[in-house]
């Protein structure tokens, strides 16, 4: 069992075959099965509360279905780059799925435009900041100056770039990985690690100008500026976690089955467990500051979450998102034991679903009550409590599963050809990896 | 160093020349590769020993499988010393914060499970380390200082090229022959005796070793002799300056002797008959709150340059809420925070009660107010300070606002509001 290197196992399937088109036609279904069903929900419901329109529910729900699937290509587009700029040796068995799970972008990106383009064209009930009362000068005087940069042509520009920054750097790491798979040329390698230090600088900008942008907007009141790396720890949670249930469902296949083993699930599993904890001591250095600053523009963001029933919302995620996976997952075979580590993976991808709808629904929730007269009694984000209803929608989990859809019709394009780089110089050690 | 070494000896029916010193200790021997270690320590551990260890220059995957090491308790001793530092970091807090010396601090509870977190979670940190760190020393029996393998010059290459096993002679299953031909039969590229001392003189350490910890721990002792020293006796000596061009600057400080001028102080006030910029102040209504004159007492109005606004009273509300309340409370009845704390403490001390109908603040006439504010009054300290002319009225305008609101009667209220009033 034990030798420095080792070579691909003879037996080894490492052939995509039909594995890609079969999942995106997998992906093509549950999309459009989901997404019709959330469409004929929102045109059989009622407007919920006053009078903005119904569409309200299914757009904020979108808006966090898409920031889901976003969040778990942009956890795999990072530990992408990062295998590369610190020559990463144990990544190497599983990169061409991590490259294939980060180049689902140009797919997300453009089923994103579900909710960019009615912003563009005039749909005022997703963010507040597109509303026309965003203007009133008596109820938002402190807003006004943020009007400029959170208009919604700016926006979709943003987007725009957004979208081809992320989509180009997964493209990149791919096509070279993949040219080296033809020409087993080395120095690819030494290309891509000089790439990867500029990559991650950009990667980082336009990671947390997004979350900045997509979901943080939602309260476009609110200040926080660790926010972007918060949603970021939350995103490579969910990644990692999708990395490990998308390995396992390869290997269902037969294919990749003596390659990666319980050696890489296991430091794929301490990557979850890491940024597990990372979510939430970002998360408590947002809260904590605030919390004792205890300055209005802040505090509004937490009151609305921290009172009424959305406490209990965030009482679950502190035990469901971190206490209780960081104390099982402290322990080596929670991670090396495959029903185990796939059972964290799938809670933990649900408390990552849970966190984005943490950040969003409220500020849907204030909305409902805006339009319903609240803002006589309060300004946005404020005022009763008996305003912070948890009004969970069944809407809320077809778009997300629909949106999953999405995301596997988009890796489903990507996994084609080898789903191994087997010309990396590298990948000898990633077989022999052996965790002490 | 004195080493006996007896270089590869393949016929293990000779026995092996006991060249040396002391017993035998143990047997070295030397593998090209990690991998032929690797193979060795498998069967030498099928073997049945024990008692040897394997030497590499860098870590060997796969190493502790082969020599069937079980897996470390380590992670076990950092969960306990990480819980410990939990434990004990909240306890600390609830101990110092909430029981032992509760503190009222602007009213905010004493103890508080957010605030806590930070101090908790790197307590926790600190003690996985320390448990992490010194857990692995003593599982690893360090620090050791010498072992009986640095007599060979062949094991000091394992720090750099040299893949070595070694076997102790206290295994039970220990035979001078049959353990050779063992580590040759697994492709030894060289085995090696290493025994114990054996001349008693170099067995104990030298002397001029001994004399150097004695003579170290001795010098290390002395700052704190003199420390103790110094503090148990007395001197009529001066200090010892260690930086006397800091301690002495050419500059006089304020109200400090000098004898240049004729009064002989260091201070030199206003030139008589001059008056700096902005310091004449010569309206004794404003600034000093008397009417102008001789003889003329504590002015009862307002002085003509405060406006009667509602301005000048949200101005007089604002600086009262920042300077006054704090003893006296918002609403002037002086329970403010200072007194709950001086409450929480055990004490007993009201602040003034600026409101109390037919009281002394309320007889007072506005001038001795704005010049309590200005100068103080008993233990209360004078604001002169910290609040400018203006300010200290509006809050003289806001104190009668106060005592006006606090007595208020049925009467004062407008008649066509007086219905909503029950």
């Amino acid at each position: 069992m034990s030798a420095l290197q080792k070579t691909l196992h003879p037996d080894e399937k490492i052939k995509a075959g039909k594995l890609g088109s079969s999942l995106s036609k997998i992906g093509v279904g549950i999309a459009v099965i989901f997404l019709g069903l959330s469409i004929i929900l929102t045109l059989m419901g009622s407007p919920s509360g006053g009078h903005e329109s119904k569409w309200a529910r299914f757009f904020h729900a979108y808006v966090i279905g898409w920031s889901y699937i976003f969040s778990i290509s942009v956890g795999m587009l990072w530990i992408v780059m990062l295998h590369h700029l610190v020559r990463g040796r144990w990544v190497t068995a599983v990169r061409r799925v991590c490259e294939a799970m980060a180049g689902a972008f140009p797919v997300i990106f453009i089923a994103g435009l579900g909710f960019v383009l009615p912003l563009v064209f005039g749909y005022k009930d997703l963010y507040y900041w597109a509303h026309p009362d965003a203007h009133n000068h008596e109820l938002n005087h402190h807003l006004l100056h943020k009007l400029g940069w959170l208009s919604p042509n700016f926006f979709f520009v943003r987007y725009v770039i957004y979208g081809a920054a992320f989509s180009f750097l997964a493209w990149y790491f791919q096509k070279k990985s993949r040219q080296q798979d033809e020409s087993g040329d080395p120095k690819i390698s030494e290309t891509l690690r000089i790439a990867s230090a500029p990559a991650m600088i950009l990667y980082s900008i336009v990671t947390c100008m997004a979350a900045f942008d997509i979901l943080m907007s939602m309260a476009p009141k609110w200040y926080s500026t660790i926010y972007g790396v918060n949603f970021w720890g939350s995103a490579c949670v969910g990644a990692f976690a999708a990395l490990a249930l998308i390995l396992l469902g390869i290997q269902r296949t037969g294919r990749l089955t003596h390659s990666v083993n319980a050696e890489h699930f296991h430091d794929i599993g301490k990557w979850m467990f890491a940024f597990t904890f990372f979510w939430a001591y970002t998360a408590f250095s947002q809260f904590m500051l605030q919390w004792y600053g205890n300055m209005p523009e802040e505090t509004h963001w937490y009151k609305y979450r921290m009172f009424g029933e959305w406490q209990w919302v965030s009482i679950a995620m502190i035990v469901g998102f971190w206490a209780f996976p960081f104390v099982f997952l402290l322990s080596r075979w929670t991670k090396r034991i495959m029903p185990s580590l796939v059972f964290f993976a799938v809670w933990q991808l649900v408390f990552h679903w849970l966190d984005l709808y943490w950040n969003v629904m409220p500020s849907y929730q204030w909305q409902v009550a805006f339009h319903d007269g609240a803002r006589i009694v309060a300004g946005p984000l404020s005022g009763n409590t008996a305003f912070h209803h948890v009004a969970f929608s069944p809407v809320d989990v077809t778009v997300w599963l629909g949106l999953i859809g999405v995301f596997l019709i988009g890796l489903g394009r990507n996994l084609v050809g080898n789903l191994i780089p087997v010309k990396d110089p590298t990948l000898p050690l990633s077989l022999a990896h052996e965790v002490q | 160093m004195a080493t006996s070494t007896t270089d590869t000896t393949l016929d293990p029916h000779e026995p092996p020349i006991a060249t040396g010193d002391g017993e035998l200790y143990g047997i070295l021997a030397e593998y090209d590769t990690p991998g032929e270690l690797i193979e060795a320590a498998r069967k030498v551990r099928d073997a049945g020993y024990s008692e040897f260890d394997c030497f590499s220059p860098f870590p060997v995957h796969g190493i502790d499988e082969a020599m069937g090491i079980k897996r470390t308790i380590l992670p076990l001793i950092v969960f306990g010393g990480g819980f410990t530092g939990l434990v004990g970091g909240v306890f600390l807090q609830w101990w110092m914060n909430a029981y032992n010396w509760p503190w009222n601090i602007s009213g905010k509870p004493s103890w508080s499970i957010p605030a806590n977190v930070p101090i908790a979670f790197e307590a926790t940190i600190l003690f996985s380390v320390f448990a992490a760190f010194f857990g692995m020393w003593i599982l690893n029996k360090l620090p050791q200082v010498w072992h009986p393998f640095f007599r060979s010059d062949r094991f000091a290459r394992v720090t750099d090229d040299a893949f070595v096993l070694g076997i102790e002679s206290r295994d039970r299953r220990f035979d001078a022959v049959a353990t050779r031909k063992l580590l040759q039969d697994a492709g030894a590229i060289a085995v090696e005796d290493v025994y114990l001392e054996g001349d008693p003189a170099r067995k104990t350490m030298p002397k001029w070793i001994v004399a150097f910890i004695v003579a170290s721990t001795a010098f290390t002792l002395i700052p704190f002799a003199i420390a103790a020293k110094a503090r148990n006796s007395h001197s009529n000596q001066p200090h010892v300056h260690l930086f006397p061009d800091m301690d002495f600057q050419p500059k006089f400080k304020s109200d400090t002797a000098m004898d240049l001028f004729a009064d002989g102080r260091a201070n030199r006030g206003d030139v008589p008959g001059t008056v700096a910029r902005g310091q004449l102040k010569g309206d004794d209504e404003f600034y000093r709150g008397l009417a102008g004159g001789d003889g003329g007492g504590w002015i009862t109005g307002f002085p003509k340059q405060l406006e009667i606004s509602d301005a000048t009273m949200k101005r007089g509300q604002n600086r009262y809420n920042i300077y006054c309340s704090a003893c006296h409370g918002y609403d002037g009845r002086g329970n403010g925070v200072v007194p709950q704390r001086v409450a929480a403490s055990g004490g007993a001390w009201q602040a003034r009660n600026l409101v109390e109908a037919g009281g002394p603040t309320v007889l007072m006439p506005n001038g001795q107010l704005y010049n309590t504010i200005s100068n103080g009054y008993n233990t209360m300290m004078g604001y002169a300070a910290q609040i400018p002319h203006a300010d200290r009225w509006a809050i003289v305008l806001y104190v009668r606002a106060l005592q006006r609101s606090q007595n208020a009667s049925r009467e004062d209220i407008p008649p066509d509001q007086q219905g909503s009033i029950r």
